[in-house]
C-alpha cells in the first residue's frame, strides 16, 4: 500500500510538472463530455424519451461513465497500454523492481486528460443527478466497480497480446468499443449484442448496471455487478501473471 | 563463493509468423561467477548477450536449463532477487523524465523498503561517489545523456544491491562520458565489493572494467577467460607497417606474414613466440631499401573478432 | 503554377493512408462499433416515434450515419491541432524552403490520404449496413451522395487550414482546435442530422461551413435529392480555400519578419 501511494503521489507529480496543460487538458475533457450530452438533449428534445431514458438518466449514465473512466483511465492511465509495453519491452524496468509488477504498472502513470473526466463525473453527479445519500453511496459504489471492469478488462486484453502476440491493437480497437457500448443506455440493444455486452465487451458492467441501481436498487443486480467486477479482476490478475511467463522483453519484434 | 550460477540456460523465442521456427536466442549458457567479480559479458548483436542478462535477472523465463543468482532462482523468486540485485539497461530510463532524479528517488526508496532517512542518506552518499549531487535536482529532461546515466546508476544503486547488472550501459554516451562512468563502475566494485555483470559490444569497456570476459556468439558461450590472458595472446603478435623505398621483391622472412599490400606499402604480422620483433626488424633493414616503419599492437577488436569468427563449438 | 508537386504529394498523401496496414484495416472495424451502436439506438428511436422522424425513416437514418461519419473518419482528429504544432515548432518554417507552395502542398498530401481513408471506411460501413439494414434508400441520391463526401472531405481539409493557421498569430491556441473538432459532431451533423434542432439553432448551422462537412453527405445518402446542397459545399470551399491561401501567405510573410 505504501508503494501504490507513493508510485501514484510520483505520477501526480510528473503530470503536475505542465500545469498549464494539465488545465487545458482537463476542460477540453469536460467540453467533450457536454458535446455528448448536447447531442442527447437535442435527440430528447425531438423525440421525447427513448426506452424509458430521458435527459436526467443520460445525466446519471454519464457521472458514472466520466467518473469510471477517470478512475481507470485518468488514475490508472498505464491500463489501456500494457499490450504495447509488452511488445515494446518495457516491462523490463518494472521486473527488477522488488513490487508486484500489476500493481505498480497500473499506478505509475496518471493521464491528465481522462482527470478532467474524474472532475467531471461528480460535479455531473451532484449539480444534476439527485444526489440523495443513498443514490450518492450506490453511485459511488457502482462507480468503483464499473472501473474495476474497465481496468481488469483492459488488463486482459493487454494480456491477451502477451499470451497470443500481436502489436497491441486489440487493446485499442477493444478500449474503444468497450467506451463506445458504454456511453449509450444498456436497454436500446437487444438479442447478440445485449448477451456480447455481458460478455466479451462487458459494458453492461461499466454503466448499464450501476446506472440501473442508482435509480432502483436491487440487491440481485447489486450482486451480478460486483461479481462480474470480482470474477473479471481475478482473470485478468491470473491471465497477466501467465502472460508474463510468455513475456519476450521485445526480443520477438528486435531481432530478425 | 558464486554469486551467479547458470547451467544449460537456453531461451527460445516463437519465431515470427505461424509456421516459423523458434529462434534460439540462447543456447546451454554455463558459466560461475564469484563475489566482487567484474565481468564482461560480450557479443556481436543479436548474441544473446540480452537475453542472459534478462533471465538472471528474473524477467524472462528460460525455456531450458538452470541459474541461481545470490542463491535465488530469478524468475521464480525475481522480488526477492529484485531487492538485492541493482539492474541498469542503457536503453530503458528508471527515472521520471519530467521530475528530477530526487524524486524519483524517493519513490524508488519506497519501493526498496529504505526509510526515508536512509534514503536520503544513500542518495547523497552516491552524489558524493558518482560526482552527480548538483544533477539531482535537475528535471531529468534535461540532463544530458552522460548526466542521465550517471542518475541512472544511482537509482540502480540506491538499495546497495550486491551484484550490479548493466546492459549496455555506456551506449550513445561520447567518449569523455563513457570514461568517466566506466571510472565509477570501477570505483564502485572496488570501495564496495560490488559484483559487477557487463553486457556490451564496446571493446573498451572490457579493457578498462572488466576483469574477467566471456565472449557469447549464436547463443553459446565461445571464450571465458581472464582479459589478462586475452591480452597475452594478443602480446602473441605485433604488427608491421613498412614503407620500401624499393620494390622488395619477394619477402621470405622467417616467422612473418604478408596481411596486405599496395604499392611499396606492406602490412606485415610477426609471431613473437617463435621470433623477437628486434630480430625481424634487424633483418628488414639489412636485406631491403626501408623508407619508414612502424610497430603496432594488433587491436583487441580484432582478436575478438577472430574469436566471433571461430567456428561454432 | 506548376502541378506536379502537388499531384505527387498527394499520390503520396494516398499511399500512406495504407502504409500501416494493420491499422488501415482497423479504423473501419472502429466504424462499425460505431455503426452497430447507431443501428440499435435508432431502431428505438424510431419505432418509439412511429416509424419516422424529422423526415427520416430507419433505413434513411442508418444511411444518413453511414456517409457522415464516413466523410469526418478519414481526416485524422488531431490534424488542426498538428497544423497549429507545424507552426509554432518550426516544422512550417523548413517547407517554406521548398519551391512549392506550403499550404497547397499539404492540403494535397492530406487530400491523398484523408480520401483514401473516408473511401475505404465508407465502403466497408456501406457493406456492413447493405446487409443488416438493406440498400440505400435512392440510387440517385447516392450519386448525388458519392461526390458530396468527397467534397466534404475537401471542405473539412481546406477549412482546417484556414482555422489552424491561426495559430501563426495565437501561440499554443490547442485549445481552440479541440472545439473544431467538436462543432463538426453537434452543428457539422455528425452526429444527428440537422432537422433534430430546434428552428433557430438549424438556422444558425445552415451560417456555418461545418455542415458541408458531414451533413450535406449524409442528408443526400438518406435518399433527398437536393443538389443545392452540393451548389454550398462549393460555394463554401470557394470562399474557405482562397482563405487558407491568404492566411498562410501572409503568415509566412509574418515568419520571415519576426521570426517563428
Amino acid at each position: 500500500m505504501r508503494i501504490v501511494l507513493a508510485s501514484m503521489r510520483t505520477a501526480f507529480l510528473e503530470a503536475w510538472t505542465n500545469r498549464r496543460s494539465f488545465w487545458l487538458q482537463v476542460t477540453m475533457m469536460m467540453a467533450n463530455d457536454l458535446v455528448w450530452i448536447a447531442f442527447w438533449v437535442l435527440l430528447f428534445n425531438k423525440v421525447g424519451d427513448v426506452r424509458g431514458w430521458d435527459a436526467r438518466r443520460i445525466v446519471l449514465l454519464y457521472a458514472v461513465l466520466t467518473t469510471a473512466a477517470g478512475l481507470a483511465l485518468g488514475l490508472l492511465a498505464n491500463s489501456r497500454r500494457i499490450g504495447r509495453m509488452a511488445v515494446e519491452g518495457e516491462l523490463d524496468p518494472v521486473l527488477t523492481l522488488p513490487v508486484r509488477p500489476l500493481v505498480y504498472l497500473l499506478t505509475k502513470r496518471v493521464d491528465t486528460s481522462l482527470l478532467g473526466d474524474l472532475i467531471f463525473g461528480p460535479v455531473l453527479f451532484f449539480t444534476l443527478a439527485g444526489p440523495t445519500v443513498e443514490r450518492t453511496a450506490i453511485y459511488i459504489a457502482g462507480s468503483l466497480a464499473s472501473a474495476a471492469v474497465l481496468v481488469a478488462f483492459l488488463v486482459l486484453l493487454g494480456a491477451l497480446t502477451l499470451l497470443i502476440g500481436g502489436k497491441g491493437e486489440q487493446s485499442d480497437l477493444g478500449f474503444q468499443a468497450v467506451l463506445i457500448f458504454s456511453s449509450y443506455p444498456l436497454d436500446i440493444f437487444g438479442g447478440a449484442t445485449k448477451f456480447m455486452l455481458y460478455t466479451a465487451i462487458p459494458a453492461a458492467f461499466v454503466t448499464g448496471l450501476p446506472v440501473r441501481l442508482v435509480d432502483e436498487f436491487h440487491a440481485g443486480t447489486f450482486a451480478l455487478l460486483l461479481g462480474g467486477a470480482a470474477f473479471i479482476s481475478l482473470l485478468a490478475a491470473m491471465s497477466f501473471k501467465l502472460g508474463l511467463r510468455r513475456y519476450s522483453s521485445g526480443a520477438l519484434w528486435t531481432r530478425a | 563463493m558464486a554469486v551467479i550460477e547458470a547451467r544449460q540456460l537456453s531461451k527460445s523465442f516463437p519465431g515470427r509468423g505461424r509456421k516459423a521456427a523458434p529462434v534460439e536466442a540462447v543456447r546451454d549458457v554455463t558459466f560461475s561467477i564469484d563475489a566482487g567479480e567484474r565481468i564482461a559479458y560480450i557479443g556481436p548483436n543479436g548474441a544473446g548477450k540480452s537475453t542472459s542478462i534478462k533471465m538472471l535477472t528474473g524477467i524472462l523465463h528460460p525455456s531450458a536449463g538452470a541459474a541461481t543468482v545470490l542463491g535465488y532462482v530469478p524468475w521464480t523468486e525475481r522480488r526477492h532477487l529484485a531487492q538485492r540485485i541493482g539492474t541498469l539497461f542503457g536503453q530503458r530510463s528508471q527515472l521520471w523524465f519530467q521530475l528530477t532524479p530526487r524524486q524519483a528517488y524517493r519513490l524508488l526508496g519506497d519501493i526498496y523498503g529504505l526509510t526515508r532517512a536512509e534514503a536520503a542518506s544513500r542518495v547523497d552518499e552516491l552524489g558524493l561517489l558518482l560526482e552527480a549531487t548538483d544533477l539531482f535536482d535537475r528535471q531529468v529532461k534535461g540532463l544530458s545523456l552522460g548526466q542521465r546515466m550517471r542518475c541512472e546508476l544511482a537509482a540502480s544503486l540506491l538499495h546497495s544491491p550486491e551484484v550490479l547488472f548493466l546492459d549496455e550501459p555506456t551506449i550513445g554516451l561520447d567518449l569523455v562520458a563513457k570514461q568517466r562512468f566506466r571510472e565509477m563502475i570501477v570505483r564502485l566494485n572496488e570501495e564496495k565489493g560490488t559484483t559487477v555483470f557487463l553486457t556490451s559490444h564496446d571493446v573498451a569497456d572490457i579493457e578498462h572494467v572488466a576483469r574477467r570476459v566471456i565472449v557469447i556468439n549464436h547463443g553459446h558461450v565461445i571464450y571465458d577467460d581472464r582479459v589478462s590472458t586475452m591480452r597475452r595472446s594478443i602480446l602473441s603478435h605485433k604488427l608491421l607497417e613498412v614503407r620500401f623505398d624499393e620494390s622488395p621483391g619477394v619477402l621470405d622472412i622467417a616467422a612473418v606474414e604478408i596481411l596486405k599490400h599496395s604499392g611499396l606499402g606492406y602490412k606485415l604480422i610477426v609471431d613473437t613466440t617463435v621470433r623477437s620483433i628486434k630480430d625481424v626488424l634487424d633483418e628488414l633493414l639489412d636485406r631491403f631499401v626501408v623508407g619508414d616503419i612502424s610497430v603496432e599492437d594488433p587491436p583487441l577488436e580484432d582478436v575478438i573478432g577472430n574469436i566471433y569468427e571461430s567456428p561454432e563449438r | 503554377m506548376r502541378i506536379t508537386p502537388y499531384r505527387s504529394a498527394f499520390v503520396t498523401g494516398a499511399r500512406t493512408a495504407s502504409a500501416e496496414p494493420i491499422e488501415f484495416a482497423l479504423r473501419p472495424l472502429f466504424l462499425v462499433v460505431i455503426l452497430m451502436v447507431y443501428e440499435s439506438l435508432w431502431g428505438v428511436v424510431i419505432e418509439g416515434a412511429g416509424g419516422i422522424v424529422a423526415s427520416y425513416d430507419y433505413r434513411a437514418i442508418i444511411w444518413y450515419v453511414v456517409a457522415a461519419q464516413a466523410a469526418v473518419i478519414g481526416i485524422i482528429p488531431r490534424q488542426i491541432e498538428e497544423i497549429g504544432d507545424d507552426i509554432g515548432g518550426g516544422t512550417i518554417a523548413v517547407e517554406m524552403l521548398r519551391p512549392v507552395s506550403v499550404v497547397l502542398f499539404r492540403i494535397a498530401a492530406g487530400l491523398g490520404d484523408a480520401l483514401v481513408r473516408s473511401g475505404s471506411a465508407f465502403v466497408i460501413g456501406a457493406a456492413f449496413v447493405t446487409v443488416t439494414v438493406g440498400p440505400p434508400p435512392s440510387a440517385t441520391a447516392v450519386l448525388l451522395a458519392l461526390p458530396a463526401m468527397a467534397l466534404a472531405v475537401i471542405a473539412n481539409m481546406v477549412s482546417q487550414y484556414a482555422f489552424g493557421g491561426a495559430a501563426f498569430w495565437i501561440e499554443d491556441a490547442k485549445g481552440a482546435w479541440f472545439l473544431y473538432q467538436k462543432l463538426i459532431f453537434i452543428v457539422g451533423g455528425m452526429l444527428i442530422p440537422l432537422e433534430f434542432f430546434p428552428g433557430a439553432f438549424e438556422t444558425l448551422a445552415h451560417y456555418l461551413p461545418f455542415w458541408t462537412m458531414a451533413y450535406v453527405p449524409g442528408r443526400l445518402m438518406a435518399g433527398h435529392f437536393e443538389p443545392w446542397l452540393i451548389v454550398i459545399q462549393l460555394a463554401w470551399i470557394a470562399v474557405l480555400f482562397p482563405l487558407a491561401t491568404l492566411i498562410f501567405r501572409s503568415g509566412e510573410r509574418r515568419m520571415q519578419v519576426v521570426g517563428g
